[in-house]
């Protein structure tokens, strides 16, 4: 059980959600991506907490849930308002600022 | 069993004097929240002004009482490390407040949109017949007061935080209630919600790259106390590409928040979309905060490795100047024009910082605080040109405004030519700051680029001016609304300042040069 | 116990599944294609199917949703602290009584703003 094979699938995790960020239309989708890719992070610090032999990896994995948990909170209540105006989460139909 | 859950626990020692500004922002946001909560809708309004004003005013009274007491020369690192007390933190500390007094200022005003620039209910539907009704009749809600609070004592523990956790909590702070912020606009609703969708998508997708910064100069540095980190560049036997890569990743999060190219997208439609006032604030202090925590990491846990990464991000700085003084060139609405206009700033800031000299710090710093208040004034004014839609931000609504209202055009005149570096305003002594700080620290290619784009950018400027002076007014031109007393305050503050830091600019810059040594 | 009587039927899977790949690719690339209205619609008589939505939940489904979220986070923080209370004391205390304070206070806002009425 090398700790590198974690390491190689935070990194895979990381560029899933950064791929589904770029390339996915609903915000909601594109949200859940950043969360993976928050993840992604939590995993690579606490992997490194492993090969350091210090807890202080496991101790930022619990802060950075937590600062993505109220990120999920304020993205949601803005992502609910547009929807509710617009009937439609999709990142397309927020075309209205431009030049 | 791992043997480190059986060591014994050293506690951190606080010293709570040293971050008591920082305390009493946070407290006092909670003070807010709480007369959110529990006073009559009709005291709310006076109380959040004064609460947020006293807060900001009694911080800013601590950090000139650390500063007087010596923290300035002998620095201290306090809970455990994580907070670093020495100038350039105080400094930087002092500027946030005091362009964020400004801000609420702006935020505060009722008289220029009848019962202020913000929404009265966030979560009634934009466009339905009850949200008519409120954007009629009910004035703004009072939680941007509280929010604009946690937001400043955010940024302020973003540019004293001394290791990248610290940092990133902070950043999180100051981000969560900006984005809030922006999509609170009373009218044309759709437009600041969508500002708030793009800023918010955009701004998490920047803090993950962050998080996994952190997480790889861990792994490289085994600690992420900036200290650690700087040793282990110098000594670590570990890949150094680890820490490029870590490296890389955290630049990618901080120079989004400074709108720095290829990072800026967001910044144009943000700006535009978002309440005035709130876009004043963002454009003024967030660039502070930004480029406090830039400084920070380049200066103390990257110093030792400058000649691997400075050219890149020379190139970055390039890229901005050049690339926000060519789009300026082609804006139509006098937001999005501030916007690009800010993009090249930081193009500006980013020069002073690559200096990596003394005078880079104490430049940059007279920068920061030279650009946010014309900014703040800039946006303050741009709050008065109105029609029945509210602003009237097309550029082609500005036209014979010099006719019309002459000492609004003539105020905004000034701003413009500090903004296009016209001697004896602050615009001229922040960019011969940054310029010549870049010069003795040998980057002159820079330099020149610099010197190219102020000059292009000063067309877009000069445009405006010609606009309002030399053109007919159109037959439904907008009114000029009479300012009242706190945005009337706000702009004679911006004015004076960007007059007085023209013309005897020693008076700051003494100030970033004795505050310019990191504790590290 | 040996495996070898089950070899065949080992081999029958294989085969079965061989000769359905076989089918499904072969049919589509030598078949001819003649498409009409009648043959692109279901083979159903009766009224045209159509999905049915699910429904939307209500609003405060969100907004109850989100405040457990956010005040259910809080609690990772007390597991660490509560497992090493011996050694961090009087200290760990009053650092916990403040957060847990904090945590109050926006509770306190969201009690009186009707966040947890539920309807």
């Amino acid at each position: 059980m090398t700790p590198t094979y974690y390491l190689v699938l935070s990194a895979a995790l990381f560029c899933v959600g950064a791929v589904g960020v770029l390339i996915r239309r609903n915000a909601i989708v594109v949200f859940m991506s950043v969360e993976l890719m928050l993840n992604a992070g939590n995993l690579a610090l606490v992997t490194f907490a492993r090969i350091n032999g210090s807890l202080d990896g496991q101790i930022m994995a619990f802060f950075v849930m937590v600062v993505a948990a109220a990120e999920v909170v304020v993205g949601l209540a803005i992502i609910m308002s547009i929807f509710r105006t617009r009937r439609s989460a999709s990142v397309d139909d927020s075309n209205l600022l431009k030049y | 069993m791992n043997p480190v859950l059986a060591a014994d626990i050293t506690l951190p020692h606080i010293n709570y004097g040293a971050i008591a500004p920082i305390l009493i922002l946070l407290g006092m946001a909670c003070v807010g929240v709480l007369a959110e909560a529990f006073l009559p809708r009709t005291l709310r309004y006076p109380v959040q002004v004064l609460v947020s004003l006293v807060a900001q005013v009694a911080g800013l009274a601590t950090i000139i009482g650390l500063a007087l007491s010596n923290y300035a020369k002998k620095p201290t690192l306090t809970a455990g490390d994580a907070l670093a007390v020495d100038g350039p933190g105080l400094f930087l500390q002092g500027a946030v407040l005091v362009l964020g007094i400004v801000a609420t200022l702006l935020i505060a005003e009722r008289s220029v949109e009848r019962g202020g620039a913000f929404v009265a209910q966030a979560a009634v539907t934009a466009g339905s017949e009850a949200d008519a009704e409120q954007a009629r009749r009910q004035p703004s809600q009072t939680e941007i007061f509280p929010l604009s609070l946690f937001a400043l004592g955010g940024m302020m523990l973003f540019v004293s935080a001394n290791d990248l956790l610290t940092m990133f909590v902070a950043l999180e702070v100051f981000s969560l209630p900006l984005y809030l912020m922006c999509a609170l606009a009373r009218r044309r609703r759709l437009l600041s919600q969508e500002a708030a969708v793009k800023y918010f998508l955009l701004g998490a997708f920047s803090s993950a790259f962050f998080v996994y910064g952190i997480a790889m100069l861990y792994g490289f540095a085994g600690s992420v106390k900036f200290h650690d980190i700087a040793v282990a560049a110098i000594s670590s036997g570990k890949s150094d590409l680890l820490m490029f890569i870590g490296l890389a990743m955290l630049a990618i999060g901080l120079l989004f928040k400074a709108a720095a190219v290829p990072f800026h997208v967001w910044t144009p439609d943000v700006y535009q979309g978002a309440p005035t006032p709130v876009t004043a604030l963002m454009a003024s202090c967030t660039k502070v905060a930004a480029f406090g925590g830039i400084l920070r990491i380049f200066y103390v846990a990257f110093l030792d490795s400058r000649w691997d990464w400075r050219p890149v991000i020379g190139v970055i700085a390039v890229l901005t100047m050049v690339i926000g003084a060519i789009l300026a060139v082609t804006q139509t609405d006098i937001k999005r024009l501030l916007a690009y206009s800010s993009i090249a700033n930081a193009g500006y800031v980013l020069t002073g910082v690559l200096a990596m000299q003394k005078d880079g710090i104490s430049s940059s710093l007279f920068y920061l605080v030279t650009y946010g208040f014309t900014v703040l004034a800039a946006f303050g004014l741009v709050t008065l040109v109105r029609d029945q839609d509210g602003e009237a931000t097309h550029l082609s609504r500005w036209a014979g405004l010099g006719r019309k209202a002459p000492v609004l055009a003539g105020v905004f005149t000034f701003l413009m030519l500090s903004f296009a570096g016209i001697p004896l305003t602050s615009g001229f002594t922040g960019k011969f700051a940054v310029f010549s700080a870049a010069l003795g620290g040998g980057q002159t290619t820079l330099v020149i680029f610099g010197v190219l784009s102020s000059v292009l950018l000063a067309f877009p400027y000069l445009r405006v001016v010609v606009l309002m002076y030399l053109q007919e007014p159109a037959a439904d031109a907008p009114t000029v609304a009479v300012p009242g007393a706190l945005t009337s305050a706000a702009l004679a503050i911006g004015a004076i300042v960007t007059l007085l830091l023209g013309v005897w600019p020693s008076v700051l810059l003494d100030v970033a040069n004795s505050a310019a040594q990191f504790v590290g | 116990m040996s495996i070898a009587p089950y070899v065949p039927i080992a081999g029958l899977l294989v085969l079965g599944a061989l000769f359905a790949l076989f089918s499904c690719t072969i049919a589509p690339l030598v078949g001819p294609k003649r498409f009409n209205k009648a043959k692109l619609e279901a083979y159903e008589c009766g009224i045209e199917p159509a999905p049915v939505p699910a429904g939307r939940f209500p609003i405060r489904f969100y907004l109850t949703a989100m405040l457990f979220i956010v005040f259910d986070i809080e609690i990772i923080f007390l597991y660490p602290w509560a497992v090493s209370f011996d050694m961090l004391g009087t200290f760990g205390f009053v650092e916990m009584l403040l957060f847990i304070v904090t945590v109050f206070i926006a509770y306190a806002y969201v009690w009186r703003r009707g966040g947890l009425d539920w309807d």
